[in-house]
């Protein structure tokens, strides 16, 4: 018959249509995102659409690299050490949130205790706090356990990590939950038979089934880390890159274009993750489970 | 290679659902005993509990003298092979069957002999490097006999292994298995719900409903004595026939009444039901020990309409309507009969079994029970 599709197949002019309207909606967050881009290359911050500002130069870049946060005065920062703390809050807590949500994500899903009901709830609930309503609570506890002046640099690292990854494993756990529900209790039963204990099947057998979930927590844990401004200025004895860019976008002596670098370098993991993150939602399924 | 024991053994699940009641139930050594039930009978909760995925909720099970209720799974040293086979999706063919291996911490050449030969004995020797997404489901299936088997296990479960293969490969499968196992010698415990599986396959049969043991047999004899109605309406294909009677005692004869029309009594049941001062009887009589007459020659034959014809190529179907009730008769290649034609069916004498409408049990089942309640 003609005219006939196939149920998900649109026709060509809807699809346009849509694709337009996408595009249309997604243009603001776009062009914020070319134009900051597009001021890191230039003398002169890009803004207000006017094409005439671009005076396309890597000066910014260099002094940036090299730790000059103005393009005059002789203020020197360790940008790679700034590089490096991020990187490690971000991994601290992607771990910790990776390693505690498989944990919690199998225990939900596949043991049977009391007060499982209401845990899961509490999760819930836990997530839909924000961070910052917590922060007086957390800096209470912050000071409880603060250690003697030598060590306050490494205690406010692992504090950071702990507090921030506290906040995302509710979301973590859930998730994890979700992907240990998909696989069926045969595939464990058999394992446990074969000899295995429960740990070794966790370990083994589950995990290795839910890797792409398992890379999705470890990212937004990731980014979650990396992005994250009240926490770590809150209780971290050391700047970040969000730390270092807040910092500098109200500092007297600031030099935007500078800062639009740095804010550059600073979404990267963000652009590296979406174009990751695309391949890795589309084989999130589960494959290979159904026999 | 073991004898397996169960001794009164009840499982409840949490919420009062219960799985399986008061059973008690010895499979011997290097025999192959279906678990034969539809499905909610709790076969398979049987099989859990012996595996040790399940533990009693009281009772207890016994491997040979040893009691292994509290055992975990490892120490028991079984093969479990589940109805979805529940590959490994991420290992290649060689460790999964090398899995339990490993997990005994063998070594590696050991490892490798053992893989080998079962892989050999199960022609899936040439598969070993592929994954389990590349096979198909009757390779699959031999993958997960063969990790079931690598370990030595003293006993084998097999949970509906046959069941999501297509009906032609479930049938060669079926013949395969039972003479592996027979060469194996070991322990086997198949949970079905085909009950020509069941039949074709098993020294012994289980029949299970409502989570308790029905009646425990060789095929012959489950599917020609049927302890219950339930019984004799779970085997066979088509399955036995049902009719309910009243019964007429008149000092010299017995007769059964069926609506209008009345049959003679066998012979052999005459002092059962005199004994047990039987009222009304349910006539249970096989479809392939029945047969049509266009006239009435005997005083068993009944009368009745004819309502469908199913031809099945190497015999015909005739579903022949009697009073109301549905019942269906197996007659030969050839027939002549045609749609609400009147017949008379004539149920072979010495193969009809007498239930009791109450309880559902045969009657010479009753008068057994009757004699050990007397002692």
């Amino acid at each position: 018959m003609p005219g006939m599709r196939d149920v998900e197949i649109r026709s060509r002019s809807t699809e346009l249509l849509i694709m337009c309207i996408v595009f249309m909606l997604s243009l603001p967050v776009i062009t914020g995102y070319a134009l900051i881009i597009l001021s890191s290359f230039s003398r002169d911050m890009v803004t207000n659409l006017d094409p005439s500002a671009f005076k396309p130069t890597l000066t910014n870049w260099i002094l940036l690299f090299h730790g000059r946060t103005a393009l005059f005065a002789g203020i020197r920062v360790n940008i790679w050490g700034i590089v490096f703390n991020t990187l490690i809050v971000a991994l601290g807590i992607s771990l910790l949130v990776t390693i505690t949500g498989a944990l919690t994500g199998y225990a939900i899903s596949r043991m049977n205790f009391h007060g499982r009901k209401h845990i899961m709830a509490l999760l819930i609930l836990l997530h839909a706090f924000p961070g910052s309503v917590l922060v007086v609570g957390v800096a209470f506890i912050y000071r409880l356990f603060m250690p003697s002046y030598t060590y306050v640099v490494y205690y406010s690292f692992f504090f950071v990590i702990l507090a921030r990854a506290a906040i995302e494993i509710p979301m973590a756990t859930w998730l994890m939950k979700g992907f240990f529900d998909m696989i069926p209790w045969e595939i464990e039963w058999s394992a446990i038979v074969d000899g295995a204990s429960r740990i070794r099947v966790w370990w083994k057998i589950l995990l290795p089934l839910i890797k792409p979930g398992l890379a999705a927590v470890m990212l937004f844990g990731f980014l979650a880390g990396w992005m994250d401004l009240i926490y770590v200025r809150t209780f971290l004895a050391e700047p970040t890159l969000a730390v270092f860019i807040e910092y500098n976008v109200h500092a007297e002596y600031a030099y935007l274009p500078l800062v639009a670098a740095a804010g550059t370098l600073y979404l990267l993991p963000t652009i590296l993750f979406f174009l990751f993150a695309q391949k890795l939602i589309f084989t999130i399924s589960v494959s290979g489970i159904k026999g | 290679m073991v004898v397996v024991r169960l001794d009164r053994v009840t499982k409840i699940f949490k919420g009062g659902v219960v799985g399986v009641k008061d059973i008690s139930l010895t499979i011997k050594h290097g025999e192959f005993m279906a678990l034969l039930g539809p499905s909610g009978s709790g076969k398979s909760t049987t099989l859990y509990l012996i595996a040790g995925i399940y533990k009693p909720t009281s009772g207890r099970i016994y491997f040979d003298d040893r009691d292994v209720t509290n055992l975990p799974p490892k120490d028991r040293n079984v093969g479990l092979v589940f109805q979805n086979w529940a590959l490994y999706p991420h290992m290649k063919v060689y460790e999964n069957i090398a899995f339990p291996l490993r997990l005994k911490k063998l070594p590696e050449e050991e490892i490798k002999r053992r893989v080998l030969d079962v892989a050999r004995m199960l022609q899936i020797d040439k598969l070993l490097d592929r994954y389990p997404w590349q096979l198909s489901g009757g390779q699959q299936q031999r993958v997960a006999i063969a990790r079931a088997l690598v370990k030595e296990p003293d006993v084998l479960l097999l949970d509906e292994p046959l069941s999501n293969l297509d009906a032609i490969l479930r049938i060669s499968v079926r013949a395969e298995l039972k003479r592996l196992q027979k060469k194996l010698g070991i322990t086997t415990i198949y949970v079905t719900h085909d009950q020509a599986e069941a039949l074709a396959m098993a020294d012994r049969i289980a029949l299970i409903n409502e989570g308790r043991i029905v009646q425990v047999g060789t095929p012959e004899e489950v599917y020609n004595r049927p302890a219950t109605v339930f019984v004799g309406g779970f085997l066979g294909n088509p399955p036995m026939n049902f009719l309910e009677a009243e019964v007429e005692d008149l000092d010299k004869e017995i007769f059964l009444v069926i609506g209008k029309y009345r049959i003679r009594a066998p012979e052999r049941y005459w002092s059962i039901i005199r004994r047990l001062k039987t009222k009304r009887v349910i006539i249970g009589f096989r479809p392939e020990d029945t047969s049509i007459k266009p006239e009435s020659l005997d005083t068993i034959c009944l009368p009745g309409r004819v309502y469908g014809i199913e031809p099945l190529g190497r015999e015909n179907i005739v579903v022949i309507e009697i009073g109301g009730e549905l019942v269906k008769i197996i007659s030969g290649r050839r027939i002549s009969l045609t749609l609400d034609q009147m017949v008379w069916i004539c149920p072979v004498m010495e193969k009809i079994i007498l239930f009791d409408p109450a309880t559902g049990k045969a009657l010479d089942r009753l008068v057994v029970e009757e004699k050990i309640r007397a002692i």
